[in-house]
């Protein structure tokens, strides 16, 4: 293409989307106006008059939106690290038994990982929470005595109490994450040559040794890519604790959306929130690569 | 009997021990592990099939698969699922005649307004409401627009992405960038919130093709990251060799380029397509009457109340069956090109 046809073209469509654009605003200007909505940030310092169940810092109802929404990100900190942690730990440990040896705990981990990763998260975490934690019915169903403690109320783990959402939350999404980052790790150990195997078993290595000086050390870049893109899905499905009623950032939003009516706000605001996250998981998986790198001369 | 083949007695016992106990020292951890195991699906096997009460499932099929639509119209429904197995038996099983492999590709695309059509009625049908639509029907409805949608579109950014003007290739990537930040729940809610504030007045668009359009917006974006990594694959020369063919810039994409980044993409698009069919449950948070929203409805039901169990059971098997069947369809289909990759 000629320069001056590609200038033409590019004038031609910074015109279009600007008059798609300006038609759409046009249309949300006039809607707005309609409903007597309006818009701007004001709300935010006003009072929510909401309560909420579990916040990690002192919130009460006559706190700001801001604040919050403020309490929202820290549920929503607390669950996705915590289960991050966890899926890594399950996720690591099917890998490693999926491409062992041993073929009875292969056989089980590939139907694990086949069932957790056909069936919806939704599905999932609601049967965490109706069936898992909802119906015990007598008041507890693991008690030793001060270690741990499961009841309908939660979990109680050395004296830390976590409430029946997050704990249903805790396990769906990590159950779930973790069939996924299984199959990640599986992909990684299979992409080591097998002659990196042969050659250190004819070296007299012993398998574990062998495995984890020389295959892990070799599969870890690989593994990367993989568990980026599944820890960015974990942050996103956090979103799902709506389901079950626990007060995540989105939840949060749905609430003042459904008092004070700001969608548009709201949605820049979770946006934004969200393009925060996600940039800095990617920025810390890259931190992490480029540890690995630097290891590997 | 028993001197028949006493072999294979001993080789099955020595294989079962072998497998079981494959090294001395993880004898007796392997054990416990398989004991545990045994006596969970024992347990778990028990509670399906002796201490629930499958009635829940029995006594509502109807519901599951149709939601409230009249049971007199319950056909059409039931017309489109069945037109739907057969093309996709035929694509699976169906024969070689090359006409006919041409032409699947058009009775594919041609499934989604029957489907709309048999639903929605117009035509010599009764006309139905779309909030009469439910279950499975729905479900499939959304699953099936939303990737005939936002194929083309992916396919579409996923060129833009590529392209040599700058504008063009910044604000495409820049769509895909923000759609695969923000949380699907948030896309699809705000969908249904904001996709009438930006129409103009008068203009109402329904609450399903909100949700068909939401999703839309989201795979594609999807979708195209998987087929930009397509378009990545395929080597320069390629293009090179169709340009001293005295191919033209638009024949060469439709010609060379889409056609083998799809064959590369095949199963990453179809994982994409089974996470969509999955993620139609979201609907039911949003108050869509899609198959879980419809087992909600019927959860809340007095007289099955409680029943959670045997519900999610039954939900979880339907999802992971059509998902295992699109799963498989796909890899039918990767066999077959990679066979026509010969000519």
């Amino acid at each position: 293409m000629s320069k001056n046809k590609k200038i033409f073209f590019q004038i031609l469509l910074v015109f279009g989307v600007l008059g798609f654009l300006g038609i759409l605003t046009n249309n949300l200007i006039i809607n707005l106006t309609r409903t007597g909505i309006g818009f701007n940030f004001n709300w935010l310092t006003k009072p929510a008059s909401f309560s909420l169940a579990e916040h990690p810092l002192p919130y009460s109802p006559s706190d700001s939106y801001a604040w919050a929404l403020f309490m929202g990100w820290m549920n929503s900190l607390k669950v996705i690290i915590s289960s991050l942690v966890l899926a890594s730990c399950i996720g690591t440990l099917i890998g490693f038994l999926r491409v062992g040896k041993n073929s009875f705990f292969r056989i089980i981990t590939a139907g694990y990982i086949t069932v957790i990763r056909q069936t919806p998260l939704l599905i999932q975490l609601m049967c965490w929470y109706f069936v898992g934690f909802l119906s015990i019915r007598n008041n507890s169903f693991l008690n030793l005595s001060n270690v741990v403690n499961i009841s309908n109320k939660g979990i109680e783990l050395f004296g830390l109490n976590l409430s029946s959402e997050f704990s249903a939350l805790l396990f769906g999404l990590s159950i779930f994450s973790s069939a996924f980052i299984a199959e990640v790790i599986r992909g990684g150990i299979q992409s080591v040559p097998v002659g990196q195997w042969e050659a250190f078993r004819s070296l007299g290595i012993s398998e574990k040794q062998g495995f984890i000086k020389i295959i892990i050390p070799q599969a870890l870049p690989a593994f990367i890519p993989g568990l980026t893109s599944q820890y960015l899905n974990l942050a996103k499905n956090s979103t799902l604790a709506i389901a079950i009623g626990y007060a995540d950032i989105y939840a949060i939003n749905d609430t003042i959306i459904n008092q004070t009516g700001r969608a548009v706000e709201c949605f820049i605001i979770l946006l934004c929130s969200f393009l925060i996250l996600n940039l800095s998981i990617t920025k810390v998986m890259g931190i992490i690569d480029k540890s690995i790198m630097k290891t590997r001369i | 009997m028993n001197n028949i083949n006493p072999n294979l007695n001993t080789n099955l016992f020595k294989k079962i021990k072998n497998s079981l106990l494959a090294k001395s020292k993880y004898n007796f951890c392997n054990f416990i592990f398989f004991l545990i195991s045994i006596s969970l699906i024992l347990k778990i096997l028990t509670s399906i099939f002796i201490n629930s009460n499958w009635e829940v499932v029995t006594s509502n099929l109807n519901l599951y698969a149709f939601g409230s639509f009249p049971i007199d119209q319950q056909w059409r429904p039931t017309l489109w699922f069945f037109s739907l197995l057969s093309i996709t038996f035929i694509t699976v099983y169906g024969p070689k005649w090359k006409w006919l492999r041409k032409n699947l590709i058009f009775g594919w695309i041609g499934t989604v307004p029957l489907g709309i059509y048999l639903l929605s009625g117009g035509l010599g049908l009764n006309p139905v409401m779309t909030r009469h639509w439910g279950g499975l029907t729905l479900t499939i409805l959304i699953t099936s627009c939303s990737i005939l949608f936002s194929l083309p579109i992916g396919i579409l950014l996923a060129l833009c992405r590529r392209s040599s003007i700058f504008l063009i290739q910044k604000s495409s990537s820049f769509y895909i960038d923000v759609m695969r930040a923000v949380p699907l729940i948030s896309v699809l809610f705000f969908g249904q919130l904001l996709i009438p504030l930006f129409l103009p007045v008068g203009l109402e668009i329904d609450r399903v093709w909100r949700a068909v359009i939401a999703f839309t917006f989201f795979v594609s974006a999807y979708i195209a990251e998987d087929i930009k990594g397509g378009l990545q694959s395929i080597p320069k020369n390629q293009i090179e060799a169709a340009k001293s063919l005295g191919l033209n810039k638009y024949q060469i994409n439709i010609y060379i380029l889409i056609p083998q980044a799809l064959r590369v993409a095949l199963p990453a698009i179809t994982n994409q397509l089974i996470g969509l069919f999955q993620n139609t449950s979201l609907m039911a948070i949003l108050g869509l009457m899609e198959l879980l929203g419809v087992s909600r409805s019927i959860l809340a039901n007095p007289e099955f109340i409680g029943q959670y169990i045997e519900v999610y059971i039954w939900l979880a098997s339907v999802y992971w069956l059509f998902c295992t069947i699109m799963a498989f369809v796909s890899k039918k289909l990767e066999q077959k090109m990679t066979i026509n990759k010969g000519y």
